[in-house]
């Protein structure tokens, strides 16, 4: 594998794998949105300059520009900027030289890159999605958009958003294996640096949270493109969305502040000279609010028909969840206090935040009382309430970025030029934000109001230039100290106490030359002579000659062109299935019994078909040559594991996996059980034409999981025959299941059945073939591994990757063990 | 790892349990007795896949843990979901 090329070609950013300068892509391109974000929300705001708007934009154009302006900033800007500081420091902070996974964390950094590009190119497909960034059902469906031709870009920004959730999981299984198996010696969890913890429970509220969302998203795609039916129907689909979006919805809001929540704290700790007061307790705290975040989201659902019991339940636990949150809060300020307080530029924007953030929370519980929300809701004090806790979320992670500016980029920035960007940027806050708690009454979203709320209205466009204006500041400043900046020491800030100061500014490639270690109490870097160590991780510099030999041995690989490949190649399938829409329309219009409502649709264009075929082509090459590729990722020798010592790094990878895998075929089946609830459980009507496909399926499935078994015996006991025959016997069972399902569902399209048919031939048809999706996808990863026994001998050495496919297909199975019951008897 | 005797039974045992849920639906049961048998055989199967077939109980507890929260979850959701519209 070739080395990284210099920093300064483009090579090496398209090949890098590097936790670092992925750290630095995300960052930039994170910043990148939310200009584009900001772009929009300056626009709107014109408009709002009277009421019924000063004719910048129609009432379409406004409702794209809000909608898309929520979806840049909460997916495309919040997390990734947060996902790029986790990248460059959480490695650096527990002591590791990388991800646990470092092509995977490219991938995702791609997969983030053009699921943003999908949404831009949304704006240039006749108009983008106009729906509200909650997506609310029915208007997220083509049947019910006002203006047909959106649809394409519509779909558009739901594939591309459906592109960003598969990056953040595998993004979420990275960091996960990584922070819980790669912390140096002696650093047990309550050790980790504050900032690592907020992430790490972060990325536990997202493995969850997003999979939800993930579910969401494939059903509304699937009524978007294939015309299926959850969300177009008057039976519970505006409830149903509303549950899946907002089970994940509120984790998510969390999601994005607990980074934020981590800088505050390594900052507080770091400019007051003092340790977090309470530390512990902080700590359980955050744990408790990321437990709680899941059990409070019908509270954005007040004035939905869900009942009144449940309401209040959600009530109290919503107002329970603001406790921990006191907690925090003067936890911070009793540092404060108690320390001595350096007002440097990254204190004072965490300071900020800390003041924002309580008058934001404040007005939240305002909103968690059920009959003060039947008033609140829909109005700009809810827009108030959030813009001031998420933004103040921002205004931390702009501490964060002055803070780590010097470990990064190895320069020190103007105090002064800082200092001035805070006060612009909290003067223009308050500008923007506080009066619209004083105009709550006019309704979001919509650019009519009353004339006494204009002074208020125009205040807040004022402000949203002012608060513009301080980004400008800030790219200003940094870029003056990137050109003429002093050099930056290893440790610029004299309280410091995170690993990540420990090493030069900008740190080496590997991070460091001994092994970090906290076992003596504070840290040390060891050098392990190979012997002590069976291999070694370290590599030695007291020994020249010794230490290239071992350099040899350990080599890590850093470059890959493959995320890139793999990237482009799911960028190209998901634009050409953006627009796949209106043929799925023709041809329904063929069918005995085509689906109501659909009347003016985009004219087909041959383009999306081919972009289509031409992105399952390149995703087929390069994952090809992604599974071929050699890539050394040493594991660490010593490292504290807890609680997930005692399996390997790709094991609990693929446990994590399907554990996120768990709650999106959950979701999905979750779905199936609200709606034949809503409908009456026995109105249903049951779409297979008969049960014993079914049941001849269930045969059919577990005696492959039974020959998955027996192939992974025949590769312990290194017999090639053995494991060739049970690998192929389990392809042909695979093989045998997809065509029973093939005749099943032809036997209803011989009856002019489709999934348009209704309410339940959707959920039938989605379910199953989500299913069946799954068996083609390990029926692929079943040929890969076919070819390489035959050609390489593969798995006789090494037979792990036979374990974890058996993960997998196993977990196939078991879904397959409810969806019987669930679809064909029930 | 158990040995392919085991792994024989298990399947078996699968078998016969895939049947079950089949044999509730299609003689003279009632349907809330169909329904809870089927449930059983369900979380019966579930169980000795994962157990043994994915070999769970060979792996840390806490892999066995992290998986009963993902559960946890979609229980979660789908029955507040459920009761939210009684
Ligand atoms: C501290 C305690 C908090 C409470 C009690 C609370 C409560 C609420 C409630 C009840 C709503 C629903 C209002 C409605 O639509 O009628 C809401 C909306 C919202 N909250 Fe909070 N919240 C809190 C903190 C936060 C935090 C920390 C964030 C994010 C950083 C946040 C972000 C949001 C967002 C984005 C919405 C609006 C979603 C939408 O409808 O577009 N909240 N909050
Ligand atoms: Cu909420």
């Amino acid at each position: 594998m070739a080395d990284l090329p210099p920093m300064t070609t483009v090579k090496r950013w398209l090949v890098t794998t590097n936790h670092k300068d992925v750290g630095i892509l995300y960052i930039a391109t994170a910043i990148f949105f939310l200009l584009l974000g900001g772009a929009m929300a300056l626009i709107f705001r014109i408009q709002l300059w009277e009421p019924g708007g000063v004719g910048i934009l129609t009432g379409n154009e406004f409702n794209q520009a809000v909608t898309t302006h929520g979806l840049l900033m909460v997916f495309w800007f919040l997390s990734p900027i947060a996902s790029g500081f986790a990248n460059y420091l959480v490695p650096l902070q527990i002591g590791a030289k990388d991800l646990a996974f470092p092509r995977m964390n490219a991938l995702s950094y791609w997969f983030y890159l053009f699921s943003g590009v999908l949404l831009i190119i949304s704006f240039f497909q006749q108009g983008t999605f106009a729906g509200g960034w909650t997506m609310y059902a029915p208007l997220n469906v083509p049947t019910y958009t006002p203006a047909m031709e959106a649809t394409t870009g519509g779909n558009a920004v739901i594939l591309g958003l459906m592109l960003f959730v598969i990056s953040i999981t595998i993004g979420t299984v990275n960091f996960l294996v990584t922070i819980h198996r790669s912390r140096a010696e002696g650093l047990g969890l309550w050790n980790m640096p504050m900032f690592t913890w907020s992430w790490l429970l972060t990325v536990w509220m997202m493995l969850f949270a997003f999979a939800a969302l993930l579910a969401a998203l494939l059903l509304l795609v699937s009524d978007r493109v294939l015309l299926t039916q959850y969300f177009a129907t008057d039976q519970g689909s505006s409830l149903l969305w509303a549950h899946l979006f907002w089970f994940f919805g509120h984790p998510e809001v969390y999601i994005v502040f607990f980074p934020a929540l981590g800088i505050m704290f390594e900052t507080f700790q770091t400019f007051t000279g003092r340790r977090l007061v309470g530390r512990k307790w902080v700590i359980i705290a955050m744990v408790l609010v990321a437990v709680q975040s899941f059990l409070v989201w019908m509270h954005h659902m007040f004035l939905t028909t869900i009942n009144l019991e449940i309401k209040t339940l959600m009530m109290a636990t919503t107002i329970g969840i603001s406790l921990p949150f006191d907690l925090m809060v003067f936890a911070l300020i009793y540092t404060m206090v108690k320390g001595r307080v350096r007002f440097t530029t990254p204190f004072l924007f965490s300071l900020g935040a800390l003041v924002l953030f309580i008058l934001g929370g404040i007005t939240g519980v305002f909103l968690g009382a059920v009959v003060l929300d039947y008033e609140f809701r829909g109005t700009y004090w809810v827009v108030a309430h959030f813009h001031y806790v998420m933004v103040s979320g921002v205004t931390a992670l702009v501490a964060g970025l002055y803070y780590w500016w010097p470990k990064i980029t190895g320069k020190m920035y103007s105090e002064t030029l800082g200092k001035l960007n805070f006060a612009v940027y909290f003067i223009g806050f308050n500008m923007l934000y506080f009066p619209m708690f004083l105009a709550w009454e006019t309704p979001r979203r919509v650019f009519h109001f009353a004339e006494g709320a204009q002074i208020y209205h125009r205040v807040a466009t004022v402000g949203a230039f002012i608060l513009g204006l301080s980004f400008l500041i800030m790219i200003l400043t940094f870029a003056k100290s990137w050109v003429s900046g002093p050099d930056a020491p290893d440790n610029p800030w004299e309280f410091s106490r995170t690993a990540e100061w420990a090493v030069p500014s900008p740190p080496p490639l590997e991070n460091w030359d001994g092994r970090p270690s906290y076992a003596s109490g504070r840290l040390e870097f060891v050098e392990d002579s190979p012997a002590a160590t069976d291999g070694g991780v370290a590599h030695g510099q007291g020994n020249q000659a010794e230490a290239t030999i071992e350099h040899e041995e350990e080599h890590a690989d850093h470059a890959s062109i493959w995320p890139f490949g793999i990237g482009v190649g799911t960028f190209v399938f998901f634009l050409g299935l953006s627009g796949l829409t209106p043929y799925i329309v023709d041809f329904a219009e063929g069918t005995p019994n085509p689906p109501e409502g659909l009347t003016t649709v985009p004219e087909p264009s041959m383009l999306y078909p081919i972009l289509t075929v031409l992105g399952i082509g390149i995703m087929g090459v390069t994952l090809y040559k992604f599974g071929m590729e050699d890539f050394e990722v040493p594991e660490m020798n010593i490292a504290e594991r807890w609680p997930f010592g005692g399996v390997g790094n790709t094991k609990f990878g693929v446990w994590v996996f399907l554990a996120s895998d768990v709650v999106v075929f959950g979701a999905i089946i979750g779905a199936y059980i609200f709606m034949r609830i809503h409908m009456g459980w026995h109105e249903w009507t049951t779409v297979p034409f008969a049960s014993w496909p079914g049941l001849l399926n269930t045969y059919v499935l577990l005696t492959s999981s039974f020959t998955v078994i027996l192939a992974l015996v025949m590769a312990e006991r290194k017999n090639k025959k053995g494991l060739l025959g049970a690998m192929t016997a389990t392809l042909l069972l695979g093989l045998t299941f997809m065509g029973v399902k093939a005749y099943e569902y032809s036997v209803k399209f011989a009856d002019g059945e489709y999934w348009w048919y209704g309410l339940e031939y959707s959920i039938y048809y989605v379910t199953t073939g989500m299913h069946a999706l799954h068996v083609i996808l390990g029926l692929f990863i079943a040929v890969f591994m076919i070819y390489r026994i035959i050609s390489v001998d593969a798995y006789l050495e090494d037979h792990r990757p036979v374990e974890f496919f058996g993960l997998y297909w196993h977990f196939v199975d078991i879904v397959w063990v409810l969806l019987f019951p669930l679809f064909y008897l029930m | 790892m158990a040995d392919l005797r085991t792994y024989t039974i298990i399947y078996v045992l699968l078998l016969v349990l895939g049947t079950g849920k089949f044999v509730f639906f299609e003689f003279d049961f009632a349907y809330s007795v169909a329904i809870g048998g089927t449930i059983l055989l369900a979380v019966a199967k579930i169980g000795l896949i994962a157990a043994y077939y994915q070999h769970l109980i060979e792996e840390p507890r806490s892999i066995t843990y992290m998986m009963a929260t993902a559960v946890f979850m979609v229980f979660l959701l789908t029955i507040a979901a459920g009761y939210s519209i009684q």
